[in-house]
């Protein structure tokens, strides 16, 4: 399974990078709940405990296992997000978490590292420099089944999360023009479908709002906008530790979950947030990195989709907290507080280090 | 390209990879200037911005529902304004210091408002904790004018229960309390902090129907709690007012009636179970239980020896005594232990079970028919034809009439009573029931225990030949029957004849004579019934002493067509002849002024 070989490969950048920004996450949270009960430091650090071990184990087992049962892993995760949309009781609107005896968990982060495998798996055997129609069905199918189901919780920021994984598939397989403009249709198609059929009157609004935040200060805009307030009151040094009146009167919801970099960008200022961005584009830096050094497609793609996943939702989060993007309800990866997003994350990174590790075939 | 078999081509893989991570520095690069331009060159602006964004919310109370009589224009329960000042523990910047200040400031005890913060020290920082309430205008003028020293103190109106007579009708009305923190503890979400919820009578049975949807104001404050703007203003909904079957002369007729005694009275209409008159006296002044901070004043009235929250009408249980002795008469026709015509003898006194079993009239009522029986209440009569019946005969009969067991009237509180039986006693008292207690039974002594409610209940139901009806205090049709279903009507042949006797009863001389009313032709039976046994009354007796007897009457008018049903209890009140007759003849000769035009 692992030997010293091995060992000697281990890609400890990542993995202190890794660590190092959850260890931020950790005192972002401290600062954005030290007014509230609930012990969420102890909480995440709790969760840390449980995710370092999870991350040894997906490094220690060779990523070819992993793949050999991901259909196992996609059909497990596709029948409990059916049997919540079926079973699930609602939290804070929608049918998201699964409650097992003593903790509780959103199946549908997990269910992201399924859809990774799985796709890799399939990827693994195209060898053709462009992926042809047939091919960017199969993905497209393969992630958009459990996509839908995440979207009917109804949680449509976490389903969108879903979506750099068959797209990044896809391009790193290759589009040539007629699979690009029959993407392109698709998207309009499911776009518009989805505007009229799908997509629920407040989120319609907070789309809506993106555009115009202050025409409704109080209802879908009143987030965004606080939460700019909230950035923008920062400046170059911010408030200081703990000092956030944006965060301490209340006016930033889901503080230190969705809205964790707000709370970064008052206290901790432009320097704290050219900070976390640094840390966070050398952890990423590292891992797209190790894509050029996989030795199969296999890993290519694992190292690829999970460094497209960490990205992807780094960007919507970001871009969301100064209101570039709708406000969906995507953690962060690593900074937010949650035991789900932070266990997704450390098997992310955890198949990267996984990869890269075993980049020298010992024939 | 041919494939290696241990290392694949990767080369255009890599050289894709390549090209999307630079994507993502280039999107590193785009957000960092996002943020620079908010923080760095929009800094002024939102930092400004920050600092006037300080909204507040705060709840508008909403209004409870207004009572009134049954007339709909007498107002029995109303909200008045009134000021309350709160903490907000977020805003005190030494906690400490903030707390002797504050107290100082509002002349209480640094070790109340302390303890008074503190119970509620589970809720968020930011919500306000009351911390004094109906402050004067000087009061609140004097926190005003130093808003800028005590940024943590913010004075709030809320609409305060009011019940404008005072004690009328408080055991109905009942009582309401503040919120207690456990409760908000076990049903976070529902009750908020200052609320005030109906703890006894019609407040707490129509506590959902009374209590209005509060609304919110959310408006801007500046760092030292001044308000700059008002944003939204959610106007509370409060509920239409609650017409109440309460008919406030009879009401406040039959308080002064027992104004100084212990005792109820209960009027009802026996028709629909609409309640005209219930009222337990000593009684009380609910506007003083609408209070945060001197629980001592309620304490008192807890303490109080005649205990004045009792209410008597459906919370105190009594011997029935001889107003039972109608029930009996319909058990005795109706089982065919007597007939309408049946005589029996009465000397005054006479041996059933080998002891000697007395009538109230010493030298005897000679011979007598039922209906003679009923006017005089005779007992020897009753004990004649109730040793021929059997203890759980006569509880069929007293329970079709819903004794024993609960009205269900929507107030909380009331009591079953009880009617014996012989497996009541076999399994309370481990003894079987003999045969010299059932002759107590037949003239309502014994272990029968009745509310006044229950007599009155019971009463309606002779008065309506059999149709039961269900006491209740709401004039709204919409009301949820209780779970128990609908009551059955008691189908017993002979009502006319027992209700001739309680016609003679009052109307020819008889032991209600005092409850006669010119032309309305009322129906009654008196009561008088012993508090403690024979032995010990004639011990005290011999001393000099006597323990008056509960005075009790019960009764309906007109005989045809009956449209009101009094009942009376005086506790120590004597014969029930002298004292409650004619107190259930004040009330029906009111009624009659009022209503019959």
């Amino acid at each position: 399974m692992i030997d010293r070989l091995h060992l000697r490969e281990l890609d400890w950048v990542s993995t202190g990078l890794m660590l190092l920004n959850t260890a931020v996450g950790v005192v972002l949270i401290a600062s954005a709940t030290h007014f509230l009960g609930g012990g969420f430091v102890w909480k995440q650090l709790l969760w840390m405990a449980v995710a370092v071990p999870v991350f040894f184990l997906v490094v220690a087992v060779d990523y070819k296992f992993w793949v050999e049962i991901s259909p196992y892993l996609y059909g497990l995760s596709f029948l409990v997000l059916v049997a919540l949309l079926v079973f699930g009781r609602e939290t804070s609107g929608a049918r998201s978490w699964l409650h097992l005896a003593f903790i509780g968990g959103q199946p549908s982060e997990l269910a992201k590292i399924a859809i990774l495998l799985i796709l890799a798996r399939l990827f693994s055997e195209y060898r053709a420099s462009f992926a042809n129609v047939s091919f960017g069905l199969s993905a497209v199918f393969l992630a958009g089944l459990p996509m839908i189901a995440v979207a009917l919780q109804p949680d449509i920021g976490t389903a969108a999360c879903f979506l750099p994984l068959p797209a990044g598939a896809l391009l790193l397989a290759g589009l040539d023009r007629r699979t690009i403009a029959f993407i392109l249709i698709a998207a309009l198609a499911g776009g518009f479908l989805g505007w009229n059929v799908f997509l629920k009157d407040y989120q319609k609004k907070r789309l809506e709002t993106l555009f115009n935040p202050s025409q409704d200060p109080l209802g879908a805009g009143y987030h965004v906008l606080q939460s700019k307030i909230a950035v923008g009151s920062g400046g170059i040094d911010g408030k200081g530790f703990q000092k956030g009146t944006q965060s301490r009167l209340r006016f930033l919801p889901a503080r230190h979950t969705d809205f964790i970099f707000a709370v970064l960008g008052e206290e901790f200022g432009f320097a704290g947030v050219l900070a976390v961005f640094a840390l966070y584009f050398l952890l990423l830096a590292r891992m797209f990195r190790s894509v050029g050094k996989s030795r199969d497609r296999t890993g290519a793609y694992i190292t690829f989709m999970a460094s497209s996943l960490l990205s992807f939702q780094f960007f919507v989060n970001v871009l969301m907290i100064v209101g570039l993007l709708p406000i969906t309800g995507v953690p962060i990866p690593l900074l937010s507080y949650g035991g789900s997003s932070l266990l997704t994350s450390y098997v992310a990174v955890g198949l990267v280090v996984n990869v890269r590790m075993r980049r020298f075939a010992y024939v | 390209m041919e494939d290696s078999p241990i290392y694949e081509d990767l080369s255009l893989i890599r050289k894709r990879a390549v090209w999307v991570f630079r994507l993502v520095g280039l999107l590193f690069l785009g957000a960092a200037f996002i943020y620079w331009k908010i923080q760095v060159l929009d800094h002024r602006k939102y930092f400004a911005l920050s600092e006037a964004n300080r909204t507040r919310e705060s709840v508008i109370s909403s209004p409870r529902g207004i009572l009134t009589d049954r007339s709909g224009a007498v107002v029995l329960g109303d909200n008045q304004a009134s000021f309350k000042v709160s903490f907000i523990r977020e805003n005190a910047v030494d906690f400490e210091a903030s707390i002797r200040a504050t107290a100082a400031l509002l002349e209480i005890e640094d070790s109340v408002l302390r303890q008074r913060i503190e119970s509620y020290k589970f809720l968020p920082a930011f919500r306000p904790v009351i911390v004094k309430d109906k402050l004067t205008l000087e009061e609140v003028s004097r926190i005003e004018g130093r808003r800028t020293e005590f940024p943590e103190l913010v004075i709030e109106t809320e609409p305060r229960r009011q019940y404008p007579f005072g004690p009328l009708a408080a055991h109905v009305l009942g009582t309401m309390q503040e919120v207690t923190a456990e409760e908000m503890r076990s049903r976070p979400g529902q009750r908020r902090l200052g609320d005030w919820v109906g703890k006894t009578g019609v407040e707490a049975a129509y506590e959902t129907r009374l209590a209005g949807v509060d609304g919110t104001l959310i408006e801007v404050v500046d760092s030292l709690g001044r308000v700059r703007e008002e944003l939204r203003r959610i106007e509370p909904r409060p509920r239409p007012k609650l017409v109440l079957t309460i008919d406030y002369d009879l009401q406040t007729e039959a308080e002064q009636l027992l104004a100084g005694r212990e005792g109820a009275i209960v009027a009802l209409d026996p028709r629909n179970g609409e309640v005209l008159v219930l009222a337990s006296s000593p009684t009380y002044d609910p506007n003083r239980f609408i209070n945060r901070f001197t629980p001592g004043e309620w304490q008192s009235l807890i303490a109080s020896s005649d205990n004045p929250l009792l209410n008597r009408a459906i919370q105190g249980l009594y011997s029935p005594g001889s107003i039972f002795k109608p029930i009996m008469a319909l058990a005795g026709l109706d089982a065919g232990t007597i007939g309408p015509q049946t005589a029996f003898f009465c000397g005054g006194s006479a041996l059933f079970y080998d002891r000697p079993f007395r009538c109230w009239a010493e030298a005897g009522h000679g011979s007598q028919t039922l209906v003679e029986a009923i006017k005089n209440s005779c007992n020897i009569y009753f004990y004649n034809f109730g040793s021929r019946l059997s203890i759980d005969t006569i509880a069929r009969y007293a329970e079709m009439f819903g004794l024993g067991r609960a009205t269900e009237i929507e107030i909380p509180g009331e009591k079953a009573g009880l009617v014996p039986t012989s497996a009541w006693k076999k399994e309370t008292l481990k003894a079987p029931w003999y045969p010299g207690e059932t002759i107590s039974v037949a003239i309502g002594q014994g272990p029968l225990q009745m509310t006044p409610l229950q007599i009155a209940a019971a009463t309606a139901a002779l008065a309506g030949r059999g149709r039961r009806i269900r006491p209740h205090f709401s004039l709204e049709a919409a009301r949820e029957p209780p779970s128990s279903g609908a009551l059955e009507t008691v189908a017993l042949k002979d009502f006319e004849t027992v209700i001739e006797g309680m016609w003679r009863s009052v109307n020819d001389g008889g032991t209600g004579r005092g409850a006669l009313v010119a032309g309305f032709d009322v129906c009654g039976k008196t009561g008088s019934t012993q508090t403690i046994g024979r032995a010990a009354a004639e011990r005290l007796a011999a001393t000099g002493k006597t323990v008056r007897t509960h005075s009790w009457f019960t009764g309906f008018a007109p005989r045809n067509e009956p449209r009101i049903v009094v009942t009376v209890l005086v506790e120590h009140g004597g014969l029930g002849g002298a004292t409650a007759a004619p107190l259930a003849g004040r009330i029906f000769g009111l009624f009659k002024d009022k209503y019959d035009r």
